[in-house]
């Protein structure tokens, strides 16, 4: 099964501690967007919702610093408050994945008999569930709105995390250093919570990282298709649909926005989760 | 005099950085076999493929290297192309990974004559087919169709000699040919490339780590030395009267077998002492099922008693089960059928509960092979062992740091890399510091696998000391595995040889070393390299 | 496998192959297959009952669930119920399902009031048809692009890896937006709307979509390939393939590409499932009548007989594609039949 992430490989060494150029980009434009969607209540120049036909998909600049859309609204104010939904999603899903997946993967990794078959079997099986149609299936079963979404999408997750740790685990076990914890008569719980779990995290992470920029794309497309969150809520996704009409009349602006945002955000979270991996490649080598 | 390889004052290294290779000069004349000898780092390597032509990516070099007169660092691709193609082969040294595992051996071989000699698919094989047989492969033409995999490791670097000597070169350039291969399958290539390069007159630099390989083969010699030719001359010469310090150390460290000198603890038990013995192991034998259903025995009714402070080398080469018998003693692996005693303690046979693994850890541990897998990557290695005294001497964490790092002092570990990763050690260092780990359990029995193998000469030479010292220090009880019979003789009174599973001999190294009883005993000691000056009339 | 059970096999003596060794050869392959399609059929079989069953994860009245959105009059519940077999007991109601599905019977759609089957027949051509044009840009594009790549170190290896970072961060939908707002409505070079007529005018429609669809796609199997490639550049075979005078040419094709296939092709089963299930927002962005726009249109319209249907399609796609490639891998590295090398 594929994962974003290549095990670490000998020879790919990498010298120096400092992040490259590109991933404090990466970190400064989530750090930016993180906070002004946390922050947007107090720093969200209009409410997002304010309707004001009057100055209907006004050009950026004067009153309105990205402009306004179709009804009016604010576009940053809307981009602000977007934003705390459309990171909300990932977030959940990317804790509980990681989570239930190094749960999960550790103990296949470990257990020899059955169980490791079995798990490793399931983990297969959910695989042929793409995340997406997961969280559509759910939409079908739930409801319309996140809930349903970010539970799908949670478990559609988890095999991602859980191979990877899985596979980690597996590389790990046949490792002299951890025989020589069993030959020095450490109890297991110790060797794998407190020797071998701390070893994963931070491949994990690196896997985590990229997935919550998946994630966020996903949820984003199913608000844009009208089966995530539901007005009044709002989020990137949705505000793409809402300006389709003004889009094809020739207005970019109020779909280019939030596209932008969207894409930004993906370009971050793959650069620093491929930073992190990179970088762990030549660490463990 | 027509100099067939010439290398003057060649440096060659990455901008910004120390050189790799400093200056190195060196010569292979017409039908002469040149041994470049040295450790891992020192640039042996780098020195033959420059001969090729073939550099790292991004290095910068000068000086000069020259194949029959063409210069390698100035020359055009195509006439690199043509001198490889034409003029000199290149063995590598591990086989299975030079040869494309996803191609037949017949593609192999005949994917230069098809291209650059314009033969037909069914010429080309005929001279391939002719070149196996030629180095000693029997069933040539079924080779043809195999995959790598279905190949054993002798078999394949003969396949690699094979494609070295098809485009008939003047000069043959081995890296390392023998070094992954057990000590008697080395004994047959040696032989096959001695005699092909004494047939065809070729000129041959060979490079090795191992100075008995390098005087069997080789009439000169030259030692490099991180970098740089610290000696050159005859190889007689160099060996037996080294001018530098270095050369002699490298000398005195290689193994030889001290028959007779076997240094056993002098208070050491004769094997029919009174005394009960602290392993006893009857009929152990270890079956695994593959996934196909076929069973593997690998190890079959083994029998032997080790007494207290006794040394006990198990020699064998790969596959002969002696490291399923480590595992076994030290409870990785279960037995399949048979008895295991240690202290009077019958082994269950099931795999062990968290107790007895505790109590079994103080008398029995273990060192592996390889120094840069055995050590946690992410833990201090001051903390690595004082984990240890905290486990099982009860100990509070300062008491624990402080014992750690006593004995990290006794094993040579200074109290400044206290709290350095692993990654910050060398080979050497690292096996010092898995040695410290094990002892500090304070166990009985010390179980080495292949613990010095990986390392170079003059680093083993030095663990090899310590673990003597340590083992009259603390009356340890030594379980030696080992592949080599040089590293047994210096280190264990008795010994034992296995073959495919089974004990084949067992007894004191002297007589064993001296009069083996078994023929596979016979051929091992004989397949040690001898030095060209004192051969033994060949029987073979 | 497992730590205890890793062994090497004794290697056999220079020159004598084993006759054991032979036997199995003979053997081997087929066992492989058979075992291949075993795991096949098993996964589809768990595949159904996580599909069917995820219907009683809903509390309540299956009948009320199913009929959500419409009127709950007394003879629609009963008739959904006896359509449903909602009366029988649920394992009942599964093997009625599954037998209906292998007899070609997919059940009946609420909303277009006709055989589920039939729905599904008349949509899926679009979608095999946009998925196809994806594909075909996504191999070439991406092999394309990932060979390039790893080939050319330094400037160019890095114009491309920011290219392709950038490139696998658009979502599907946004590439949609993207490429409507620039080729269609900025130069009106291509349609937004509809899927032709067939023949030249189909594809036409279809480039934007497909494109669409693919970029995502085309980003991943260009850094897969990139990054495969640049294994095998660092295996020792391939230097000795130097050292042998062959050209780089040769080498690149005989000893780099055709090694670093594998992961390649692996990637393949998660494409074909991302794309069609992808294709739901394509097709909906573009106006084409597909799988993806009708599974949407179900969700909508609460049919959910129809979605089963088409989740149990998609994830069926995945599973046969999965085993498509497994089957063709040995014929690359005849490692893996043999067992000695597990992916």
């Amino acid at each position: 099964m594929t994962l974003a992430i290549q095990l670490p490989q000998a020879g790919l060494r990498r010298y120096g501690s400092l992040l490259s150029p590109m991933a404090w980009g990466a970190l400064a434009v989530a750090a930016v967007v993180v906070l002004l969607s946390l922050f947007a209540p107090v720093l969200a120049p209009y409410d997002p919702d304010y309707v004001d036909l009057n100055n209907v998909l006004a050009g950026p600049g004067g009153q309105h610093l990205l402009g306004t859309d179709a009804l009016g609204r604010d576009l940053l104010s809307r981009l602000m408050h977007g934003g705390r939904t459309s990171l909300l999603g990932p977030t959940i899903v990317v804790i509980g994945s990681t989570v239930l997946g190094l749960l999960l993967g550790l103990v296949a990794g470990w257990s020899e008999g059955w169980l490791g078959k079995v798990l490793g079997r399931l983990f297969d099986l959910l695989f042929a569930f793409p995340a997406l149609l997961m969280a559509m299936l759910a939409i079908a079963l739930f409801g319309k709105g996140l809930f349903a979404p970010i539970l799908a999408m949670t478990i559609a997750y988890v095999p991602y995390v859980a191979r990877l740790a899985q596979s980690l685990v597996v590389a790990e076990r046949s490792r002299p250093y951890v025989q020589a914890y069993r030959v020095l008569g450490f109890r297991t719980p110790w060797v794998v919570l407190g020797r071998v779990l701390p070893n994963l995290i931070p491949t994990v992470g690196a896997q985590s990282t990229l997935n919550f920029g998946y994630v966020l794309a996903d949820l984003a497309a199913l608000s844009f298709i009208g089966l995530g969150v539901q007005p009044p809520t709002s989020d990137w996704g949705a505000m793409i649909e809402e300006s389709r009409g003004a889009l094809l009349g020739g207005y970019i602006l109020p779909a280019f926005w939030p596209a932008l945002v969207v894409v930004l955000v993906v370009v971050a979270v793959n650069v620093i989760g491929e930073e992190l991996s990179d970088r762990i490649g030549g660490k463990l080598s | 005099m027509s100099q067939l390889l010439q290398i003057e004052n060649f440096t060659l290294g990455f901008p910004g950085r120390p050189p790799l290779l400093d200056s190195v000069s060196l010569h292979v004349n017409d039908g002469e076999a040149v041994a470049l000898v040295g450790e891992s780092g020192s640039g042996k390597s780098l020195t033959t493929r420059a001969a090729l032509g073939l550099f790292p990516g991004g290095s910068e070099s000068s000086g000069l290297v020259s194949v029959q007169g063409l210069d390698t660092l100035t020359a055009s691709k195509q006439r690199l192309m043509e001198l490889r193609r034409r003029h000199a082969s290149m063995i590598f040294q591990d086989p299975r990974a030079g040869i494309n595992p996803v191609r037949t051996v017949g593609d192999f071989l005949t994917e230069t004559l098809l291209r650059f000699d314009g033969l037909s698919r069914s010429e080309a094989t005929e001279r391939a087919v002719k070149q196996l047989e030629q180095v000693g492969l029997r069933r040539a033409k079924e080779l043809m169709d195999q995959h790598p995999h279905q190949l054993s490791g002798g078999m394949l670097q003969r396949v690699m000699i094979a494609a070295a000597l098809l485009n008939s070169p003047d000069l043959l350039l081995c890296d390392e040919p023998t070094t992954a291969l057990d000590v008697t399958t080395q004994a047959g290539i040696v032989n096959i490339l001695r005699e092909e390069q004494q047939a065809r007159g070729m000129g041959m630099l060979f490079i090795t780590h191992d100075l008995n390989l390098a005087a069997s083969l080789c009439e000169r010699v030259y030692v490099l030395r991180r970098g740089e030719v610290v000696e050159h001359g005859p190889t007689r010469t160099v060996f037996l009267t080294p001018e530098q310090d270095y050369t002699r150390q490298l000398v005195e460290a290689t193994p030889v077998i001290e028959s007779g000198a076997a240094s056993a603890s002098p208070a050491a038990p004769g094997p029919d002492s009174a005394v009960a013995p602290l392993l006893k192991v009857s009929g152990l034998s270890k079956t695994y099922q593959l996934p196909r259903g076929e069973i593997i025995t690998a190890l079959d009714a083994a029998d032997f008693s080790l007494p207290e402070g006794g040394s006990l080398g198990i020699v064998g080469e790969s596959g002969s089960g002696k490291s399923t018998l480590a595992r076994l003693v030290v409870a990785l692996e279960t037995a399949t059928s048979g008895e295991l005693t240690l202290r009077d303690v019958p082994r269950p046979r099931r795999p062990l509960n968290a107790s007895e693994r505790k109590t079994l850890a103080k008398d029995v541990q273990i060192v592996f092979q390889d120094p840069y897998l055995s050590l946690d990557p992410r833990i201090p290695v001051g903390n690595a062992v004082a984990d240890v005294f905290r486990l099982h001497q009860k100990q509070g964490r300062k008491e624990a740091k402080d014992s750690a790092r006593n004995l990290l002092g006794r094993v040579g570990i200074g109290a400044e890399r206290i709290d350095a990763l692993p990654r910050a050690l060398s080979g050497g260092q690292r096996q010092r510091v898995a040695l410290a780990k094990a002892l500090a359990a304070r166990p009985r029995l010390l179980v080495l696998d292949e613990a010095t193998s990986a390392l170079d000469v003059s680093v083993q030479a030095q663990v090899l000391e310590l673990v003597e010292e340590l083992r009259d220090q603390l009356g340890l009880t030594i379980l030696f595995v080992t592949h080599d019979l040089a590293v047994v003789s210096r280190l264990c009174s008795e010994v034992l040889v296995m073959h495919q599973g089974r004990i084949v001999e067992q007894g004191p190294t002297a007589r064993i070393l001296e009069d083996p009883g078994d023929d596979y005993t016979r051929n091992l000691i004989a397949s040690r390299p001898r030095p060209l000056w004192d051969a033994e009339p060949v029987t073979a | 496998m497992t730590a205890t059970d890793h062994v090497q096999a004794p290697a056999p003596a220079p020159g004598a192959p084993s006759r054991r060794r032979e036997k199995g050869q003979a053997a081997r392959p087929a066992m492989y297959i058979a075992k291949k399609v075993l795991a096949l059929v098993v996964t589809l079989f768990v595949a159904s009952l996580a599909v069917f069953f995820s219907r009683f994860l809903v509390p309540g009245d299956p009948a009320r669930f199913l009929l959500r959105g419409r009127s709950p009059k007394p003879e629609a519940l009963e008739e959904i119920t006896r359509q449903f077999g909602l009366d029988k007991p649920a394992w009942e109601q599964y093997l009625n399902w599954l037998g209906g599905i292998l007899q070609g019977d997919w059940g009946r759609s609420l909303t277009y009031r006709q055989d589920v089957s039939d729905v599904l027949l008349g949509r899926l051509p679009t979608t095999l048809q946009l998925v196809a044009l994806a594909a075909v840009f996504i191999t070439v594009l991406g092999l394309f692009a990932g060979i390039v790549a790893s080939l050319n170190k330094g400037f160019g290896d890095r114009f491309i890896l920011i290219t392709l970072t950038a490139a696998g961060a658009v979502p599907p939908f946004v590439a949609a937006i993207a490429l409507v707002a620039l080729f269609s409505v900025g130069l009106g070079w291509f349609p937004s709307f509809g899927s032709g007529d067939g023949g030249w005018d189909r594809i036409w429609h279809l480039t934007l979509p497909a494109l669409a669809l693919g970029i995502t796609y085309i980003a991943m199997v260009a850094r897969v390939t990139r990054s495969s490639m640049n294994e095998q550049l660092l295996r020792e075979h391939v230097e000795v393939a130097t050292s042998r005078g062959l050209t780089r040419g040769s080498v690149v094709a005989r000893h780099v590409l055709r090694n670093a296939m594998g992961p390649i092709l692996t990637v393949s089963g998660v494409l074909v499932a991302g794309l069609l299930v992808s294709s739901a927002i394509i097709e909906r962005t573009f106006g084409l009548s597909g799988i993806g726009q009708l599974l949407v249109q179900s969700i909508d319209r609460l049919d959910f007989g129809v979605v089963q249907a088409i989740v149990m399609v998609v994830v069926a796609a995945f599973v046969l594609v999965n085993t498509v490639v497994d089957l063709v891998q040995p014929l690359i590295d005849p490692r893996i039949a043999a067992g000695t090398e597990s992916r």
